[in-house]
């Protein structure tokens, strides 16, 4: 599903500011059907983890792969269609302030010129999915931070993408709600889906006991299985 | 792409004018304007144009004929004078013609030439003429040369408005290049006006492009909402500027009906006629702004696709 293989990625400075190295010598694997975070301060590097991943960025060196395709020799015309594999949930939500919560649901589905009939279809379904049946009229704008959160969790979920990606989905919302997120995302992974989060929250690797990659200053410091719950027999 | 998407964004490129409505009136009011001075210019050009070639068309020269000349020689001259090129019509008048036409120019008075009336009158001072008509005024000097080569012994004078020609040709090439030379500059003042206007509309909106892009829109997808607009804004700004100059020629063109001075006159009378303009200028101003407004939308894009 995604796979770094020997990934540098440096920012070139610009002749005041020195080059930086935001990931150095990245090697992992992660497989369909996982749950995995990725954890790491501030600044650790994980924003250009999933810079390329989403192929926002290029390594400067190594190779990228994501849903089978190299990243390192994609083509430009190519790109839309390796975001469509991915269903992303940013921090902030990026959601369209001149689209209805149904709008921006449905809008990932237009990109991929699904027909009309479906997306009538589908997006009620996925917005009820998240809780938000009595919404789907309502701008960004007049949600709260939680709605807006699984509006964004609803546009990455409607066309069924084989991965989806979460940048620090709890983020910007209340501890309650941070697990609801968090309990949405794991539903979406028993089906199969594999799901990354990306985190600074150490205690919410911890609470969902799952896959953790530790990045710390550009390089994978631990990648860490989830520990098996100790068998209990009677006798 | 298939049609329903294109149905969609085209509906989502009309939605967005009126979602931004602001950005939406200073991009049709800045086109407006430049199209309104851009179309003076060019109303200016055409109708003073017109008006020089009036004057050219008045052109003609007189070439006068010694008494006494064979009439088959003359006839033999008038054929060769038809023949040379630049040649658009040519008049032979006799001794008797220029009387009467002396006579029907001054009028009542003309009963004072009446004993030099009549064919083959000896006592008649008036000289015979070839009065010759030119196509292009600017080879009007070379056309009275060939003429007087043709007949150097039958020839007594030759009248030609050589320098008035020269002035009517110089003016009628500083209005044409001053003109249109107005309306390029102008229409890329537009030009560079209204892609900053749009620029400054895209970017408002560059957020949108950008959660776009990363739902895995082709750039066509993102683009054609934008260029439908753009070319919405050019078509509204090109209606409203035709009306405003059109509106505006009308009212000059019924102002100028009946003229105080003769030189008014004439001129209104070379002025292009109302019904005959107005199509040519929506037309025109249509193209011109549904062209600006789509290519300077998909330019202004192009730098916040590249995500």
């Amino acid at each position: 599903m995604i796979r770094f293989e020997g990934v540098k990625k440096v920012y070139p400075g610009n002749g005041n500011t020195p080059d930086i190295l935001a990931l150095n010598d990245v090697n992992l694997h992660i497989r369909k059907g996982e749950f995995v975070f990725v954890l790491g301060h501030s600044g650790a590097g994980k924003s250009t983890f999933l810079k390329l991943i989403l192929r926002e960025e290029e390594a400067t060196e190594g190779r990228v792969i994501v849903n089978g395709r190299d990243l390192s020799t994609i083509k430009q015309r190519d790109i839309p269609y390796l975001r469509r594999g991915l269903g992303v949930v940013f921090q902030d939500f990026r959601l369209i302030p001149t689209m209805t919560a149904y709008e921006n649901v449905a809008f990932a589905m237009r990109v991929t010129n699904i027909p009309e009939r479906q997306i009538k279809r589908r997006v009620p379904y996925v917005l009820n999915l998240v809780g938000l049946t009595g919404k789907a009229h309502s701008y960004p704008a007049e949600l709260s931070g939680g709605e807006q959160q699984r509006v964004a969790l609803a546009r990455a979920l409607v066309h069924s993408p084989p991965i989806i990606i979460a940048d620090e989905p709890t983020g910007n919302i209340d501890p309650e709600l941070s697990v609801e997120i968090m309990e949405l995302l794991q539903a979406i992974n028993s089906v199969g889906t594999t799901v990354v989060v990306v985190t600074h929250e150490r205690a919410l690797a911890r609470h969902f006991n799952k896959r953790t990659i530790m990045i710390d200053h550009g390089e994978v410091v631990t990648d860490a299985r989830p520990k098996r719950k100790r068998e209990v027999t009677f006798k | 792409m298939k049609w329903s998407s294109f149905k969609y964004l085209t509906k989502q490129g009309l939605h967005s004018m009126v979602q931004n409505r602001l950005m939406t009136v200073a991009s049709v009011g800045v086109l407006t304007a430049c199209l309104i001075i851009t179309g003076i210019a060019a109303l200016l050009s055409v109708n003073v144009n017109s008006f020089v070639d009036y004057l050219s068309d008045q052109n003609e020269f007189e070439v006068y004929l010694n008494d006494g000349a064979d009439q088959t020689v003359v006839d033999a001259f008038v054929q060769s004078v038809s023949g040379l090129g630049n040649v658009a019509e040519v008049e032979y008048v006799s001794k008797a013609q220029a009387v009467e036409e002396m006579r029907s120019w001054m009028g009542e008075d003309g009963d004072l030439l009446e004993s030099y009336a009549g064919e083959g009158n000896a006592s008649n001072p008036l000289p015979a003429s070839v009065r010759v008509r030119v196509d292009d005024l600017e080879l009007l000097a070379e056309t009275v040369e060939s003429v007087k080569g043709l007949g150097a012994d039958l020839i007594y004078d030759v009248q030609s408005p050589t320098e008035l020609s020269s002035v009517l040709v110089g003016m009628k090439r500083a209005v044409t290049y001053a003109g249109w030379g107005l309306v390029a500059v102008l229409g890329v003042v537009s030009i560079v006006v209204i892609s900053n206007t749009i620029r400054l509309t895209v970017f408002a909106r560059r957020k949108e492009i950008n959660i776009m892009k990363f739902v895995g829109a082709t750039n066509a997808f993102i683009r054609l909402p934008f260029f439908v607009e753009g070319m919405a804004v050019g078509a509204i700004a090109g209606v409203l500027s035709t009306a405003v100059v059109g509106g505006g020629y009308y009212a000059l063109l019924r102002a100028l009906e009946n003229p105080n001075a003769a030189w008014l006159g004439e001129f209104t009378r070379c002025m292009w006629p109302f019904k005959d303009v107005i199509w040519i200028m929506l037309g025109g101003f249509v193209l011109f702004g549904v062209f600006i407004g789509g290519v300077g939308c998909a330019t202004s894009i192009r730098k916040h696709l590249k995500v």
